[in-house]
Order: structure tokens, then C-alpha cells, then sequence
């Protein structure tokens, strides 16, 4: 449909041009014969007058040598005075016709001008409304808005323009569709993926198990190569679950059923899963929930997920001993959530890429970290889900903090009446 | 100890589930395959539980769990699943199934269901 009317578009323009082209032509033939017709008719007039006042000289000239010789002085008198009148005559002629000649110029000029400016002001108004619509559907095209086209006519120039800019617009929006493509060919492999590692990861830890049921059995380094295979085995599956988790999210396989929640009760679950492994390392895990918190439309499991995996965070890259806390507050029509500790801070360089897959904070640390480096990107999607957002912000050396936003549930309390079950969008849409 | 008759295309996973199910007391019978289900239900004697892979060449556990619904068949049935837990699972429209086990297997879960389900431990 784009194309017909851009073709459509660029026919009415030319002929458009092609007007403005003639008119041009016309105004300016117009303007050059009146300029050369006056010009031409100045001179003639110079001339004239010059050729008259000479002649009249040369009479007068006549006349006074006549009465010096003292020949029919009279006469001669006469012929001087009507001389000299005569002059004055041609003179206030000249000054007439050179006023009309003036002026007939300066009409020409006026009005060569006016057609000018008229012509001038056609073309830029004929310009303004396309550059305008060009204007907002570059911006609404930056906003993401692939759909943005414009439907310019006018002058070819403009048309061009406009048709470039919506071939430019379908291509950006046939690449973002390949994008789209390729994201989900990705996630439905790692769907496909995960399930198929299933099975053997069964086997193996199946297996592994019913060697430790005979633990007796076994010699004491048997034994620990038997924990060490099932730790990994663990480890795997965890890798798995999370990355599944991540790409359903991501395919949009992942409904949440958001219901009016008190956030507080939330944290505190959250924080209670996380106890037997912050009193190991022997930090502490404080929780501060204000009061009157609005509730907020949430699935309970998932954001004591995202909870979770922001404590486990914490948990994983602050030294022993360092103090983890929990808060939860209102702001304006949302709950935040912030999980703050006193650890080492994350690099601004790693900051920006915190939310990636697999993005782990420094190496040294790595071998540490027990993660799979996917609890970020999945708190991030969850929380993305419910329609919230997350960010962090860190100084070096003095700790991090995690901060969600959730929209509170409406002022009553109440469940929105159709609060649909939405299911996640993918990214960029 | 309870009769179990287990289904699954993996002869690994068979070995692993007979093994675990045996040291646990139970009686176990294999199958491959949904028909391999049908077949050992309509000549061998009754299990008080199935464990049918979702997944199996010829007939799915599902489908073999559809044909014995129609059948009159009321023997509880778990449905051992690779997806992690049953929103993904194929979950079978219509047929009434007891639960669902998701790979890796936690054995000691799956003990106390089918103790839930048969009574006997």
C-alpha cells in the first residue's frame, strides 16, 4: 500500500514541479522584457531630450551672434526667449518621463517581486507539511515504533524523500522481524535443549545416587568422586531449570497470574529461605518493611523468585560477615523493593551488563560464586512480566543495591476487575 | 510393597527406575512403549500404579493412558515428565492422571507419592 501511494505520490508531485518550474519561467521572461523595455526607453528619451536641448542651443547660439552683429534684434531677442522656454519645457518633459519610466520599473519590480515571494512561499508551504510528517515519523521510528510510515506527496524532492525514508522504515522493520526470528529460533533451542539434557541428567544422577546408597560399600576417595558428581549433577540441573526458566520467559511461554499481594510477608519468606545460608557465612539478613504498604498484582512464587535470586546475589559476592538488608517502601503508586549489602561494589563496567546472561561479577570471585549467572536476567524478566522495573546502582568498595519497582494494586484494594492474565511479551516490542 | 508397572523409551532410565523402585520394595514391570503398556495390562496382572514417560516412540504414554481411560482402566497413573514442572508438561487434555514426576527424578519424593497413591510403602 506504501509503494502505490509513494508511486502515486511522485506522479502529482512532478507535475506539481513541473508547474512551478513554468511559473518561474514565465515571471522571469516577464520581468527581463519589462526591464529591457524600460531601459530601452530611457535611453531613447536621453537621447531625444539631449539631441533637443543641443539644437536648442545651437538656435539660441544663432539668435545671440545675429543680435551682437546688431541684425533684426527683435527677432533675435524673441528667438532666445522662446529658446530658453523651450528648454525648460524639454527639461520638465525629461523629469516626467523619467519619473514614469521609474516608476514603470519599479512596478515591474513589485510586482516581479510579489510573484516571486507568492511562488517562494508556495513552494516552502508545499515543503513544511512533508518535512513536518517526516519530522515526527523519524522520531516515532527512534521510539521503536516500526510500524512508522509517512505518506508524502508534494514536491518530487519531498516524495523521494518520503519514499526513501518508508523504504528505509520497511527494511528496519524487516530486519527487526529477522531479529525476532532468530531470538525465538534460540529460545525454542534451548527449550528443546534443556529437555532433551533431561534425560541423561537423570541417568546420572540416578545413578550416582544409588552409589551413594551403598556408601558403605564404597572406598572413602570413591565416595567423594560420588559427591563430587552428583554436586555437579545438582549444579547442572540448577543451570537447566534457570535457563528454561529464562527463555520461556523470553518466548513468552510464561503466564503469570498476578493477584492482590501484601509485599511484606513476601520479603520476609524470601529471607527466611535464605537464613541457613547467610548464617553459615555469618552475615547478617535484616528485613524493613514500612507500614500501610499498598499491595501490589502479583504471582506470590515469581517475585519471591526474583527476591530470592537477589538475595542469593548478595549472599554470593559479599565477603563473611557482611550485612545483607531487605527494604520495602512506597513510592507514589508503586512498592519499591531495594536488597542493599555492604560487599564489594560492582565495577562500573560490569554495571551495565549486570542483567545479562551469564554475566558474572570479578573472576577471582567466580570460582566462588556458586550461581548459574542467570539469577540477574531472571529477576529482570520476572519482574518485567509484571509490568515493574529493576536496576541497581553500586559504588566500588561500598556495596550494592538492587532496587524493584511494582505497581501498587488500585487505591480500594480490590483486584483490577479484568486483570487479565498476561503472559511476557518479548523484549523490544 | 506395592506392583509398579513402569514405561519409558530409555532402557537407562528403566534399569535406574527398577533398580530404585526394587531396593525400595516394589514390584516393577517394564515397558518401551504405550502398545508394550497395553499389552503387558491386557495379559499380565494388574499394577496398582503406572509411571508413563510422556514421551515414547509407537504410542505416547499418553495416548496408551487415553485408550486405557476409555477402557474402564482406574489404576492411578503419574506422568514422568522433562519439562521441570506441569505447566509445560504435555499435559494430557481430558484424561485423568494422579500427578506428575519431573527429570531428574527425586526418588524420595516419588517414594512418598506412591505411597500416597497405593497406600503401601
Amino acid at each position: 500500500m506504501g509503494q502505490a501511494y509513494s508511486r502515486r505520490g511522485r506522479r502529482l508531485s512532478s507535475s506539481l514541479a513541473n508547474r512551478l518550474t513554468i511559473g518561474f519561467a514565465i515571471a522571469f521572461a516577464l520581468l527581463t522584457a519589462l526591464a529591457v523595455i524600460g531601459v530601452a526607453r530611457f535611453i531613447q528619451q536621453r537621447q531625444d531630450f539631449e539631441h533637443d536641448i543641443a539644437r536648442s542651443y545651437q538656435v539660441e547660439m544663432t539668435a545671440q551672434v545675429r543680435l551682437a552683429q546688431g541684425q533684426r534684434p527683435a527677432a533675435s531677442r524673441a528667438t532666445i526667449a522662446s529658446q530658453r522656454e523651450r528648454r525648460q519645457t524639454l527639461r520638465d518633459e525629461i523629469d516626467a518621463d523619467t519619473r514614469d519610466t521609474a516608476l514603470l520599473v519599479a512596478a515591474g519590480l513589485i510586482a516581479g517581486l510579489t510573484g516571486a515571494v507568492l511562488l517562494f512561499s508556495g513552494l516552502i508551504a508545499s515543503m513544511r507539511r512533508p518535512l513536518e510528517e517526516l519530522v515526527d515519523a523519524a522520531r516515532a521510528l527512534a521510539e521503536g515504533d516500526l510500524d512508522a510510515r509517512v505518506k508524502v506527496g508534494g514536491l518530487s524532492e519531498t516524495a523521494t524523500l518520503g519514499a526513501a525514508f518508508n523504504e528505509m522504515a520497511a527494511e528496519l522493520q524487516r530486519e527487526a522481524g529477522r531479529r525476532d526470528q532468530l531470538d525465538r529460533m534460540k529460545d525454542e533451542f534451548v527449550l528443546t535443549a534443556s529437555h532433551e539434557l533431561r534425560s541423561p541428567l537423570t541417568s546420572v544422577q540416578g545413578f550416582a545416587e544409588l552409589l551413594m546408597l551403598e556408601r558403605e560399600r564404597l572406598g572413602p576417595k570413591q565416595a567423594e568422586t560420588v559427591e563430587i558428581i552428583l554436586d555437579n549433577t545438582r549444579h547442572l540441573v540448577r543451570l537447566l531449570n534457570d535457563l528454561l526458566d529464562l527463555a520461556r520467559s523470553n518466548a513468552g511461554r510464561l503466564a503469570i497470574r498476578p493477584e492482590p499481594t501484601e509485599i511484606g510477608p513476601l520479603i520476609e519468606d524470601a529471607v527466611r529461605t535464605m537464613r541457613a545460608q547467610t548464617e553459615v557465612t555469618d552475615q547478617s539478613l535484616q528485613v524493613v518493611v514500612a507500614n500501610g504498604l499498598p499491595r501490589v498484582d502479583v504471582e506470590p512464587d515469581r517475585i519471591r523468585q526474583v527476591l530470592v535470586n537477589l538475595l542469593t546475589n548478595a549472599h554470593e559476592y559479599c565477603p563473611p560477615g557482611a550485612s545483607i538488608r531487605a527494604e520495602a517502601r512506597r513510592k507514589g503508586d508503586e512498592v519499591e523493593i531495594t536488597v542493599t549489602d555492604d560487599g564489594p561494589g560492582i565495577p562500573p563496567e560490569q554495571i551495565e551488563h549486570i542483567f545479562d546472561r551469564f554475566t558474572r561479577g570479578d573472576a577471582g570471585l567466580t570460582q566462588r560464586v556458586g550461581g548459574t549467572g542467570l539469577g540477574l536476567a531472571i529477576a529482570k524478566s520476572l519482574v518485567e512480566l509484571h509490568g515493574g522495573t529493576i536496576g541497581v546502582e553500586s559504588t566500588l568498595g561500598e556495596g550494592a543495591t538492587f532496587r524493584v519497582r511494582l505497581p501498587a494494586t488500585s487505591a480500594d484494594g480490590t483486584k483490577t476487575s479484568a486483570m487479565p492474565t498476561f503472559s511476557s511479551r518479548r523484549r523490544g516490542e | 510393597m506395592a506392583r509398579i508397572l513402569v514405561a519409558d523409551d530409555s532402557e537407562t532410565i528403566l534399569l535406574l527406575m527398577r533398580t530404585r523402585l526394587e531396593l525400595a520394595g516394589h514390584e516393577v514391570v517394564t515397558a518401551a512403549d504405550g502398545q508394550e503398556v497395553m499389552d503387558a495390562l491386557h495379559n499380565g496382572g494388574k499394577p496398582d500404579l503406572l509411571l508413563l514417560d510422556a514421551m515414547m516412540p509407537r504410542k505416547s504414554g499418553i495416548d496408551a493412558l487415553r485408550e486405557l481411560r476409555a477402557e474402564g482402566f482406574e489404576t492411578p497413573v503419574l506422568i514422568v515428565s522433562a519439562h521441570q514442572d506441569e505447566e509445560d508438561a504435555e499435559a494430557p487434555s481430558g484424561v485423568e492422571v494422579s500427578g506428575y514426576v519431573a527429570k531428574p527424578i527425586d526418588f524420595d519424593r516419588l517414594f512418598e507419592t506412591i505411597a500416597e497413591l497405593t497406600g503401601r510403602s
